[in-house]
């Protein structure tokens, strides 16, 4: 046995090699999500002191019944639905005015980088100013413009959510735009010219030449973009709380008040289930579809 | 050369020997956050560890709001951690903490909690005995107040009103006479806050309603809360209170005040230093504080704050730390933090003690406010009693929901958590 590790054939030098990496994934992953599913068959309420107390399925069953989770998993796949394709798009034109033969190409760079460096919770605190109903500059502008009744950006279900997408799209899209822009320059100009010798215009060339070579990583950016749409925490948190009532409240906000405020660890794990079950279910529609594509 | 090192090595000598003459006591104290004034709750520490040189003090602060010392002391506790013997905690917390077995009875080291608890001021004494068992010992108190501008009452030639009914009519006259389109008339808390859950409360305990009984079951009379809410609506209409009062923070009503921008503000006791101390404030001089209109028919009631001192259940040094909690909880205790830090007293001797009240004028005619008031709903899972009570006030008054949808979400939603 000994002799064996002094003097390793190859696959045992192998194993030896992985281990390390396989045991930090055991403890930083697998860990962590053995026991959240462990918990989700308890109750256990930090609140009351009692231990936790083996319940089954029980918490599985509430989940389903819990008016606040199906509407805390509509908002999370309508921020997702709205949001993402959102980014996309406008992600797409910061990109493509990146592109543009600037002479100077860092500051335009730099304003790309800027709102993508911003922590989350910054944005949402700032737009949250931007929306709110005497002291923000979204109403003084509107007054300006002649509207005489001030909107009450966050305190109406539509128009919070609105905000709140609005909010999440101008944070996002200049990481969208950064992929894509990596994308774009990887695109070889004698196609372009190819085109023009062709006669195509503008419009046929974004369409048929730019669009298609920049699939994979319009891919890659929906894969990364849908994934941290699912999340949604920090930006609803900071401008709405979840408000009015809970018609902005997402899954994450949903888990983060069930476990840190009810301190009710049992069915926040539950709940976070339910979730990476979502979010597993979303990746590997993707991972899927990018099989078929390769 | 020598004298110099004479004193240091006598120093460290007596050091040793008192060491070693008294089995030294290390007590870990959780003092809250800034506004709970560790650098005050320091200095008492420091006379009581000079009248008992056995005992030294070590202090731990923490997060500056009440959610966020519950979140933590409740992970702290839940591991039954022994490294801290005391704990400063928010009124709305003996409930909870007791019930889960955190805190050590204190009857074994005080005595009888009727006699124990008497000289301080009910609401206290009673929040702080749970299931006939002393929990805690009141620090400091406090309570929502009802401030006003005196010299605008004055100019129109108006009394304090004693009615909500006459509160409105009272702010709409200032109102059109200052022909100021931003002075609001009554300014209180409707953002999904702490202070929301007191804006539901304050008017339906005005009608003399309870929202729970002695053991925590809910005791909701959802005529009697649809109407507090539709009060508040009323006011909105009537141009009392300003539209966006859903997004009302503290803060907001603090700032908007000391602006001369409201005539009425329901605020906490900290309020009353920033009118008359802040370099911004427009209106130092001209507040005065009065108790809480009732509703028609019923009687003025405020929301009690306020903090307790608890000895951990899982202290090494039990009976040292209720000695402590003890000497923190005296009628001398309470009048140093309030003349040293305007911290409301516990006690009622204390509020009309000639030092205090020239050191807080007001105090005297808080004390009357404070006697009035009432502790928000006592529960073990107060987090959730408080975010599920604000949430929906806040949506309320949004107008995202109606009056009886609201109380009715409440009572739904309450009624598996207070039972």
């Amino acid at each position: 046995m000994l002799d064996r590790l002094r003097d390793p054939s190859e696959r045992t030098l192998g194993l030896l090699l992985l281990a390390p990496a396989f045991l930090l994934l055991l403890l930083i992953v697998v860990y962590p999500i053995g026991k959240l599913v462990f918990n989700s068959f308890f109750d256990l309420r930090l609140s009351g002191g009692g231990g936790p107390k083996f319940v089954g399925v029980e918490n599985y069953v509430l989940v389903f019944r819990d008016p606040d989770f199906w509407n805390a998993a509509k908002n999370t796949v309508l921020i997702t639905l709205i949001t993402v394709p959102g980014a996309l798009v406008v992600g797409l034109g910061l990109a493509l005015l990146a592109n543009l033969p600037f002479r100077r190409k860092w500051p335009v760079r730099l304003a790309l980088l800027l709102p993508w460096a911003l922590p989350l919770s910054f944005a949402g605190l700032i737009f949250a100013w931007f929306f709110h109903t005497e002291y923000g500059v979204v109403n003084d502008v509107m007054r300006r413009l002649g509207a005489d009744e001030p909107t009450m950006w966050l305190l109406r279900p539509g128009w919070a959510f609105t905000a709140i997408c609005l909010t999440i799209i101008w944070k996002t899209s200049s990481f969208m735009a950064l992929i894509l822009l990596a994308g774009l320059q990887m695109i070889p100009r004698s196609l372009y010219e190819a085109a023009e010798v062709d006669g195509a215009s503008r419009w046929q060339q974004f369409w048929q030449i730019t669009i298609p070579m920049l699939m994979p990583s319009i891919v890659v950016a929906l894969i990364f973009r849908t994934i941290t749409a699912l999340q949604t925490f920090d930006i609803p948190y900071t401008m709405t709380k979840g408000g009015p009532g809970n018609a902005t409240e997402t899954l994450a906000m949903l888990i983060h008040k069930t476990t840190i405020d009810y301190l009710d660890v049992g069915y926040g794990s539950t709940l976070a289930v339910c979730m990476f079950v979502l979010s597993l279910f979303v990746t590997g529609f993707y991972i899927r579809r990018i099989g078929r594509n390769a | 050369m020598q004298r110099r090192h004479l004193i240091p090595t006598i120093a460290l000598l007596a050091g040793l020997v008192t060491t070693s003459a008294f089995a030294q006591t290390t007590l870990r104290v959780f003092s809250g956050g800034a506004n709970q004034r560790p650098d005050l709750m320091r200095k008492l520490f420091d006379q009581y560890q000079a009248a008992n040189p056995g005992v030294k003090i070590e202090i731990e602060t923490g997060g500056a709001t009440s959610e966020l010392q519950r979140q933590y002391l409740s992970t702290v506790l839940n591991a039954k951690d022994s490294a801290i013997d005391i704990y400063m905690i928010d009124i709305v917390n003996p409930a909870q903490y007791f019930g889960a077995g955190w805190l050590e009875p204190l009857n074994a080291y005080l005595g009888n909690p009727a006699d124990v608890m008497k000289p301080y001021l009910p609401v206290y004494a009673a929040a702080n005995v749970v299931d006939g068992k002393i929990a805690a010992l009141p620090a400091f108190a406090d309570a929502m107040f009802m401030y006003y501008r005196k010299d605008l009452l004055a100019k129109y030639n108006l009394p304090e009103p004693k009615t909500w009914d006459e509160l409105a009519a009272t702010a709409k006259k200032i109102q059109e006479g200052e022909k100021n389109p931003n002075l609001q008339g009554l300014s209180i808390q409707g953002a999904p806050i702490e202070g929301a859950v007191c804006t539901f409360l304050l008017p339906y305990w005005g009608q003399g309603k309870e929202f729970n009984d002695a053991s925590g079951r809910m005791t909701l009379d959802r005529a009697a809360a649809t109407r507090g809410l539709n009060q508040w609506l009323g006011m909105v209409d009537a141009g009392v209170i300003k539209r966006n009062v859903a997004e009302v923070r503290t803060p907001d009503t603090v700032n908007e005040f000391k602006a001369g921008q409201v005539v009425f503000a329901i605020n906490w006791g900290f309020a009353w230093d920033r009118f008359k101390d802040d370099k911004d404030s427009t209106v130092q001089g001209k507040v005065g504080v009065m108790p809480l209109p009732a509703m028609p028919g019923g009687r003025s009631a405020t929301c009690v704050g306020g903090w307790q001192w608890a000895v951990s259940a899982f202290s090494k040094n039990k009976p040292a730390a209720a000695k402590l909690v003890q000497y923190m909880a005296t009628p001398a205790a309470s009048k140093f933090l309030a003349v040293e830090g305007s911290l409301m007293p516990t006690y009622q001797g204390v509020y009309t003690d000639a030092e205090v009240v020239k050191a807080v004028p007001w105090f005297r005619d808080a004390a009357n406010v404070v006697i009035a008031g009432k502790s928000r709903p006592l529960s073990k899972d107060y987090g959730q009693v408080s975010d599920v009570i604000r949430t929906t006030t806040s949506a309320v008054l949004a107008r995202t929901k109606k009056p009886e949808e609201g109380v009715a979400e409440i009572e739904a939603r309450l009624a598996r958590v207070m039972r």
